[in-house]
């Protein structure tokens, strides 16, 4: 039996009885040989140690020490470099692979702009988000209007899908709220998707902003004489960072404003008091949320209502794309993917 | 079954003398190397899956979890806290480690569970203090950050006895988030905000008295007006001036008085105030948060901290099995990532490094 093996059963059968076997002074002595170096300001209390290379300089034997601290730090560059070589391939590698993967997921399921497709993609899941949340991102490669159209064009694809799949919230983050401005194309732009996927019997559609007034424009579709089949209505939401931090502020404020005129007192302060004020005024909790970008950062996401939202991305995926829309829902339905229909 | 004996192997392999040897050897030189490259300053722990880990190897609960405070020593072989202190935060550098112990939506689950838990951190925390010197030595010291109100006086004598003495160690600092969730965070924080600016603003703090100064303006200008009469047009001027504002001055100040409380204003109030008033105040920004486990969750922990550039990593692993192998690959992809975040913005020489080069 090896001597952390040993030692680690002693630990063990210590803390089976609740740490009264062992006195502190016996539990450190089975700590020593793990402990590194203390710093070198405690230096002195463990002076007669110098056997170890330590990074104590002030050691008479200072040149040779020096000498070996700097061969270790090289030893120590190299090595990082030399991880850092191999991650890159690795990570290559990867992104690669990934990159196949998602090829081919893509080819497999392709929406074909059919909704009857996408509804049988999703028709085994056993729960749907009511409310699914996305994080977008503006690419302003161009600066000249091109990153916002296909910011607009992915918005418009992922409410198609959403109304496909019967999903009735969506909510969307962009981090600089520039969609915010164009309320109104957007609405025309996603309408126009709607129409290209469901012909003219698309479902209501509305679309609005926090803190913008009244910009709910409910359009009810085209033709209006056959109400039965798509009475579904699709809400989107358009998030920005100042949804996030900013309202938890603004609250803040409101609140203070309120409390210096003793209109309220800080005792009815609760969770659920911010609760009810941010899901009025912003939103409320999506169940599902997903992320087109390569790793998990919020970016500035409302912090508040992201508590208990599943979080979904793929690794090292770029870009939005339905077959990461549809692994998203089968992974939130907690269902295998089944290659093929 | 067979991964069982299969793990047996394994352990028996690795520990004999001189693998583990070369595995300690391997882990220092690694840990020193990864040293040279940008380290995260804060990093957040959720150890979840110690009840999964339980079920899947038909132990008690209550034991896993025990397990699970161990698998933070499973590389040291011993003591959790010092795992996490000695090889993430002294070893490779990393200034704040913030751990989610016991979330306030645990008191839901069976009691038997809540009492063995609290009874466990009651111990270790004990036990911690006993460690007392230990601890100073590597400038460790602990929070707990949480509801105490919610915690039982017995483990809350041991907690305070933990923090205090660890108080003044300053290089690296644990956070143990112990009931504690987010939300409720968010909520004292925004409640503490509004209290600091209801607290009306108090005049008499400064020392000095406006009647005082318009006293002395008014009699510096009654005693400097005859001597200066001597030169003709700007004196008076000068005088005049002077005369109205200290009537001014006079008339500001019963108006000052009469207006009752004066409070700060609630404009002045940013994202940095209620962050100063939040259980981690002072504590450099969250880089990374790692979960165990396979969850994709946050499940109400430090929202408002991690909700902007910080890396959320969720890991397969259940948390009793995490370990330095696991945590190594976590930490060269951010460092990597660093990397790209650097080249970039040196590239478009807008978009900023998260990290100072140590």
């Amino acid at each position: 039996m090896s001597v952390a093996s040993r030692e680690r059963d002693i630990y063990r059968r210590d803390a089976k009885v609740d740490h009264n076997l062992l006195t502190p002074a016996e539990r450190e002595r089975l700590l020593e040989p793990y402990l590194p170096t203390p710093p070198t300001r405690s230096a002195s209390k463990r002076g007669r140690k110098d056997g170890i290379p330590s990074i104590r300089i002030d050691q008479p034997k200072s040149s040779r020490l020096g000498v070996r601290k700097f061969l270790k730090t090289q030893l120590h560059v190299l090595l990082y470099v030399i991880v850092h070589a191999v991650f890159s391939v690795y990570i290559r590698f990867r992104q690669a692979y990934h990159a196949v993967k998602d090829r081919i997921f893509a080819i497999l399921y392709y929406h074909h702009r059919t909704p009857e497709l996408i509804q049988k993609d999703v028709k085994g899941l056993s729960r749907l988000p009511q409310h699914l949340s996305v994080i977008l991102k503006l690419e302003d490669g161009g600066r000249g209007g091109a990153g916002l159209e296909a910011l607009v064009d992915e918005v418009a694809e992922i409410a198609a899908w959403c109304a496909c799949v019967g999903i009735p919230m969506l909510s969307v983050y962009e981090q600089s709220g520039i969609l915010k401005g164009y309320l109104p194309a957007t609405h025309r732009a996603i309408a126009r998707k709607l129409s290209s996927y469901f012909g003219p019997q698309h479902p209501a559609l509305s679309l609005r902003a926090p803190h913008v007034p009244s910009m709910e424009s409910p359009s009810s579709p085209p033709t209006s004489d056959a109400p039965g089949a798509s009475s579904k209505t699709l809400s989107i939401l358009l998030l920005s960072s100042e949804d996030g931090r900013d309202s938890l502020v603004d609250l803040t404020k409101t609140l203070a404003e309120m409390s210096q005129r003793s209109k309220l007192s800080s005792k009815d302060i609760s969770p659920d008091l911010i609760d009810a004020e941010l899901s009025e005024s912003v939103m409320g909790e999506p169940e599902l949320l997903i992320l087109f970008s390569p790793s998990v950062e919020l970016s500035g996401y409302p912090p508040w209502q992201v508590r208990l939202t599943e979080i979904y991305h793929v690794q090292d995926n770029q870009g939005v794309g339905y077959q990461v829309f549809l692994r998203a829902l089968y992974n939130f339905a907690n269902a295998q993917m089944r290659y093929g229909r | 079954m067979s991964s069982m004996h299969l793990s047996q192997l394994h352990k028996w392999m690795l520990s004999s003398p001189p693998i583990e040897w070369a595995v300690n050897q391997l882990r220092e030189l690694l840990i020193g190397a990864l040293r040279q490259g940008p380290v995260p300053q804060h990093i957040a722990f959720v150890m979840d899956g110690n009840r999964r880990f339980a079920r899947s190897h038909k132990i008690e609960t209550v034991e896993g979890h025990n397990l699970g405070f161990e698998a933070l020593a499973r590389v040291l072989q011993n003591d959790p806290i010092f795992w996490i202190i000695l090889e993430v935060c002294y070893k490779s550098g990393v200034k704040i480690v913030t751990v989610y112990a016991f979330s306030i939506e645990n008191f839901k689950r069976s009691k038997y569970e809540v009492d063995a838990l609290m009874a466990m951190a009651k111990i270790k925390l004990q036990q911690l203090s006993q460690h007392g010197e230990l601890l100073q030595k590597y400038g460790a010291s602990i929070r707990v950050l949480g509801q105490r109100d919610l915690v039982k006086p017995d483990v809350l004598e041991a907690v305070d006895r933990a923090v205090e003495l660890t108080k003044n160690n300053g290089d690296c600092i644990l956070n143990i988030c112990f009931p504690y969730t987010s939300r409720e965070e968010i909520t004292s924080a925004i409640k503490s905000t509004v209290e600091d600016y209801s607290r009306p603003l108090s005049a008499q703090a400064r020392p000095f008295s406006q009647t005082r100064i318009t006293q002395k303006i008014r009699s510096r200008n009654l005693s400097t007006s005859p001597l200066r009469s001597t030169s003709p047009t700007p004196s008076t001027s000068d005088v005049d001036d002077s005369i109205s504002s200290s009537t001014t001055l006079h008339t500001d100040s019963p108006n000052d008085g009469q207006e009752g409380p004066l409070y700060p204003d609630p404009e002045t109030i940013t994202s940095s105030t209620i962050e100063e008033h939040l259980l981690t105040a002072g504590n450099p920004p969250l880089d990374l948060l790692i979960r165990t486990s396979g969850v994709k969750r946050l499940s109400d922990f430090m929202l408002w901290q991690c909700h902007e550039d910080t890396e959320i990593v969720f890991l397969d692993t259940l948390w009793p099995d995490f370990d330095l192998w696991s945590f190594l690959p976590v930490l060269v992809e951010w460092q990597w990532k660093q990397k790209h975040i650097e080249e970039k913005g040196s590239a478009n020489g807008i978009k900023k490094p998260k990290i100072k080069v140590r």
